[in-house]
């Protein structure tokens, strides 16, 4: 793989090392019409992968848009690099995008495409960081057919070579997978992760919940306009006590486990489903862990397997978004 | 110079070419029929130039390029890519207006001209369209170039500029003549040619400041509005 495009240092921009902040957002509302697209979203930011999640109409692209300043809020302020990406020039070019729709510009060349934002965004040889971004997507630069000619899957990969060819610290991508082929996608999502370990502020929503948890663990909800949760999914489930937990124990016992279990208040319900395999519920998932072997040891049971079974982003996604 | 010739790219298809070059022929053919059928030349010849050439080839080959230069980039949603660059809004107005001049004024100006001689009125006709079509083309190119970004239909919203407010409104009033680029352009031939023509009774350097001016405050209106858009 070619080396991934490290953030630049921006004149007239500092003070974003490890852990700062470099997106905030404040309050934020954006309506058009009657409909209300994103309602008192907060929240901030810092370097590496995030993944924002939200069913279809949740509000997931304004929401990249308000980050862009391709629309301001209604109410509310958004800051990238400290900058309001709406007025603010410089920060414009800090901010790379992936947008979600397709077109591109229909008379020019993947390389010309990329040259000209490239170009655009004040990169001192265009030409030259034109052809090391697109040999970053895996196309070829020297590739002299127009850009409506090409696959939906390579025309994402321009899309994004042109996101990245300015080198910039903040990187929003909107549904930046479509169309694109297991492989490619696998080495998308290796570059995304390098990019945010060189770094970068990197946004990347998706509805598809398989893609998002190969972006990692560091999820934005998004659920009606609103911020239904965010951080690590698994914290999230941890603070979800209205919801039991549900593992499944595989023992050779399962009826004197449970029961055991039961009996001491750690589960609250229980489910055996086999001669060997029991599925329990409990709010107090923590104890369950610790004491399961315990309580195993003392009945003098086998236990084969503890396994959570919804503790995954499905699970985390379908509780808050049936909220 | 580079967003210009993106511009210049992206506005001139072949079908927009054909219909402004299939308006001029017609004017050239015209003006042939003027010269070997008409006694008053210089009166048919100059009515000919301002009712078809100022009244129709001019303001539609602006509007047809004019509306398309950042409009098309609104409709097939590229402009994000153009927004997003740090470059200021007044710069993209600027290289988008002086796009569309490039390529509208050229397909307008050889056949009028032409047109313009083929009528035998003399150099004064002649001169006068040349003059007049410059004036006139970067006076609707401003203009067009932010109707195109402010309006999804722009060509509607065009067509109904120059059929209804210039066609009629125009005619109706002094001020609302004033406030019309096809009376600017009259003016400069009426004044070269000396045939009177309707709304054509403003001064020789206001016909050509005004419709300057109009594209100055255009460009800087599609600026403004450049900035204040919501980008999809």
């Amino acid at each position: 793989m070619t080396a991934p495009v490290a953030a630049a240092p921006a004149p007239g921009v500092s003070g974003f090392g490890p852990g700062a902040p470099m997106v905030e957002v404040e309050g934020c509302t954006r309506w058009f019409g009657d409909v209300v697209a994103v309602s008192e979203v907060s929240f901030s930011l810092p370097a590496g992968v995030t993944a924002l999640l939200g069913p279809n109409g949740a509000g997931k692209s304004t929401l990249l848009r308000l980050l862009c300043g391709l629309v301001a809020p209604a109410r509310g302020t958004v800051r990238v690099l400290g900058r309001d990406p709406r007025t603010d020039l410089l920060v414009k070019g800090l901010i790379g995008l992936v947008p979600q729709q397709e077109t591109v510009f229909d008379r020019l060349t993947a390389l010309e495409f990329v040259e000209m934002c490239a170009l655009l965004r004040g990169v001192e040889d265009p030409r030259a960081a034109a052809e090391h971004a697109l040999s970053i997507v895996e196309l070829d630069p020297g590739d002299t057919r127009w850009l409506p000619t090409y696959s939906r899957g390579m025309r994402q990969r321009v899309k994004v070579a042109q996101a990245i060819v300015h080198r910039p610290q903040v990187l929003v991508l909107d549904e930046p997978l479509t169309g694109l082929d297991p492989r490619q996608r696998r080495h998308m999502t290796d570059l995304f992760h390098a990019l945010g370990r060189d770094g970068l502020c990197v946004i990347v929503s998706s509805h598809v919940l398989e893609e998002v948890e190969r972006f990692g663990s560091n999820v934005l909800v998004i659920v009606q306009g609103r911020l239904a949760a965010e951080g690590d999914f698994r914290a999230i489930r941890d603070l979800m006590d209205d919801r039991p937990h549900r593992i499944r124990l595989r023992t050779d016992q399962p009826h004197a486990l449970s029961g055991a279990l039961l009996a001491d208040g750690t589960i609250v319900g229980l489910d055996v489903v086999g001669s060997d395999t029991v599925i329990v519920e409990t709010t107090r998932v923590s104890e369950l862990r610790v004491g399961v072997t315990k309580v195993a040891a003392d009945l003098d049971v086998h236990l084969w397997e503890v396994v959570p079974l919804d503790d995954d982003l499905d699970s985390v996604f379908r509780y808050l978004v049936g909220r | 110079m580079r967003l210009y010739s993106v511009f210049l790219r992206h506005q001139l298809t072949w079908g927009r070419a054909a219909v402004i070059a299939g308006l001029g022929a017609l004017a050239v053919l015209i003006g042939l029929t003027i010269t070997l059928q008409s006694t008053e030349k210089v009166v048919d010849g100059t009515e000919f130039i301002n009712g078809f050439g100022f009244t129709v080839v001019v303001p539609v080959a602006a509007l047809m390029f004019a509306s398309a230069v950042l409009g098309d980039t609104v409709d097939d949603r590229t402009l994000v890519y153009l927004w997003l660059s740090p470059v200021p809004r007044l710069q993209v107005a600027v290289a988008a207006t002086l796009a569309s001049i490039t390529i509208a004024l050229p397909l307008v100006f050889v056949p009028l001209v032409i047109a313009a001689a083929a009528t035998g009125a003399g150099p004064a006709l002649v001169g006068a369209t040349a003059v007049a079509t410059i004036v006139g083309v970067i006076g609707y190119c401003g203009a067009f170039v932010a109707l195109g970004l402010r309006f999804r239909r722009a060509l509607v919203w065009g067509i109904a500029y120059i059929l209804l407010w210039e066609g009629f409104v125009a005619t109706a009033s002094e001020t609302a003549a004033k406030l019309s680029l096809r009376a600017y352009t009259s003016s400069l031939l009426s004044q070269f040619t000396g045939v009177g023509l309707r709304l054509g009774t403003l001064t020789v350097g206001s016909a050509v400041v005004v419709p300057l001016v109009v594209c100055v405050l255009a460009t800087l209106l599609t600026a403004r509005l450049l900035g204040r858009a919501d980008i999809d």
